[in-house]
């Protein structure tokens, strides 16, 4: 039996990790609207105007702000937006599509937005597709509707689980990069799903209802339960086709230890983008999620740094096909 | 259909669409609007705002009036998500935060005092309806007069308060907000409507 070696032991955690940035970002979306709307009761000096509903979610937004801040109608504005576009204390930070989106509405280039995106592209050059995995709040809501649909599984529900081509949401970012230029504007907004949560969420919580694109991702929603699996985030999700593009040559991937593993396939079956750990196929649509490593009851999944993937390393050393072959050979 | 040939066939289609754009903005995006909203204060003018406008929301998020909302489908696809305000239901107080958190500029940067905002805001401007003025009607009102934040420089009133709306209103809508006869005697007219672009 080959000397084993152990992935270094924060990667098993890694998953955990992810779900806990996942849903601090989503609970920070949630959160900024009621602070808007705080923040709309202090500079109207209105407290003693203000509903009985409205007063406690006044004197609970003053309990969890005022240790940072004694003037909350400016100070609060320090951190707006959503993970669409923000501002985080005066630095601007804009997802990559929406820059792209908008050098194709107006045919101009807009140097100090265009360096907005600087930060996330580089990160998305290092990182690979990390932000479908970690920071994406429409992420959470696909992975519990995976867990939504295993769950129904018990109980006799069939998710579909069709396969269609990779390549589609490439197609997906061309097209919709190309109506952003006819129309002139920047349309390709209304189908990407993380611009989507934060704009409804906000709409539903500060401007009391939501709007259309809540029902587009309910659609999605739905067409990853009833249709294919994680389906928007592997089809069609243009933003998710330009960070695979910017994350082709990455530094940071999942490696699997062939000397580790058994064949068993678990990294297979959880992981969301229907990838092929098992046999080293991950490429640019991984997105580093760690949900492989995580699972791998055999330690064989770990990081590494490099530029490509390993070409197919055979049958795992643990597993019955490689002992059958290794014992012919002898 | 190898790489390159689909390479090719895509930049042949962006090519082809930049050419037809202004054809296919006519057909499919009927654009032109007459519905009477009012762009947030500093806004490019409203073609450029389309293009501009990245639907980040983060105008009415910092809006501390809360008077932006976001059109739904009902001004046309090209405009959803975007920012607008109406002056009746709730006007822009020209603090002018949403110009400084706009990540695209579609929203100019100003400062808030009366040089940046007269040179640079263009909502719109606001027109009084004297068959509808309770001044011009003879009862001496003058509310939409006091409610202006540049008073005697975008309005003035005569010897009645009958209000004369001046060249330097910017179209804040904060007259048409408070005046109090229903329906109002005051407008903005939106300077979409007033300079509709070609």
């Amino acid at each position: 039996m080959a000397e084993t070696i152990k992935p270094f032991a924060l990667w098993y955690h890694l998953n955990k990790i992810r779900w806990l940035v996942l849903l601090s970002v989503f609970l920070m979306l949630i959160l900024l609207p009621f602070i808007h709307v705080y923040q709309t009761f202090v500079a109207s000096f209105s407290y003693d105007l203000l509903e009985p509903g409205e007063k406690s979610l006044y004197d609970l937004m003053e309990m969890l702000t005022s240790p940072f801040t004694s003037d909350p109608a400016n100070d609060l504005d320090s951190i707006k937006g959503t993970t669409w576009s923000g501002n985080f204390f005066g630095f601007q930070i804009s997802d990559p599509l929406s820059v792209l989106g908008q050098i194709a509405s107006g045919l101009t280039l807009y140097w100090p937005f265009i360096i907005t995106a600087l930060i996330p592209v580089v990160a998305s050059l290092v990182f690979g597709r990390f932000f479908c995995g970690w920071i994406c709040p429409a992420t959470l809501l696909y992975e519990l509707n995976t867990t939504l649909s295993l769950w129904l599984h018990r109980f006799g529900f069939k998710s579909g689980n069709r396969k269609f081509d990779r390549r589609l949401k490439y197609l997906v970012l061309a097209v919709g990069l190309a109506l952003s230029a006819a129309s002139g504007s920047v349309l390709i907004s209304v189908i990407y799903p993380p611009a989507i949560i934060g704009r409804e969420l906000y709409f539903g919580i500060a401007l009391g209802g939501f709007g259309a694109g809540l029902v587009f991702f309910v659609i999605t929603l739905l067409f990853d339960l009833l249709v294919a699996r994680r389906g928007f985030c592997r089809y069609v999700c243009p933003g998710g086709a330009l960070y695979s593009l910017l994350g082709r040559f990455r530094l940071f991937r999942i490696k699997r230890i062939v000397e580790n593993c058994n064949d068993c396939a678990k990294c297979n079956a959880v992981c969301e983008f229907g990838l092929d750990p098992l046999h080293d196929d991950f490429g640019q649509e991984c997105n580093n999620c760690a949900a492989c490593i995580a699972v791998c009851p055999t330690d064989a999944m770990t990081f590494v740094i490099a530029t490509q993937d390993v070409e197919f390393q055979g049958a795992g050393h643990l597993g019955k096909q490689y002992q059958r072959a290794s014992n012919a050979g002898e | 259909m190898n790489r390159r040939n689909f390479l090719k066939d895509l930049i042949a289609g962006a090519v082809a669409t930049s050419a037809l754009k202004p054809a296919l903005a006519e057909a499919v995006f009927s654009a032109q609007s007459n519905q009477r909203y009012l762009r947030p204060p500093g806004s490019l003018s409203e073609k450029e705002f389309e293009s501009r406008c990245i639907r980040c929301g983060q105008c009415g998020e910092v809006c501390p009036n809360r008077c932006i909302e976001y059109f739904g489908l009902e001004n046309g696809i090209d405009s959803l998500n975007t920012p607008y305000i109406v002056p009746r239901a709730k006007a822009c107080i020209l603090c002018m935060k949403c110009g400084d958190v706009c990540p695209t500029d579609a929203i100019k940067e100003l400062d808030r005092n009366a040089e940046d905002i007269l040179g640079h805001v263009r909502m719109g401007k606001a027109r009084v309806n004297e068959n509808l003025c309770l001044s011009y009607q003879g009862k001496t009102c003058g509310v939409c007069y006091r409610a202006c934040p540049l008073a005697d420089v975008a309005i003035k009133t005569q010897l009645l308060e009958q209000p004369v709306v001046l060249e330097a209103c910017v179209g804040c809508g904060l007259c048409e907000r408070s005046c109090i006869q229903i329906p109002q005697a005051i407008k903005i007219i939106p300077d979409h409507i007033l300079n509709p672009v070609s």
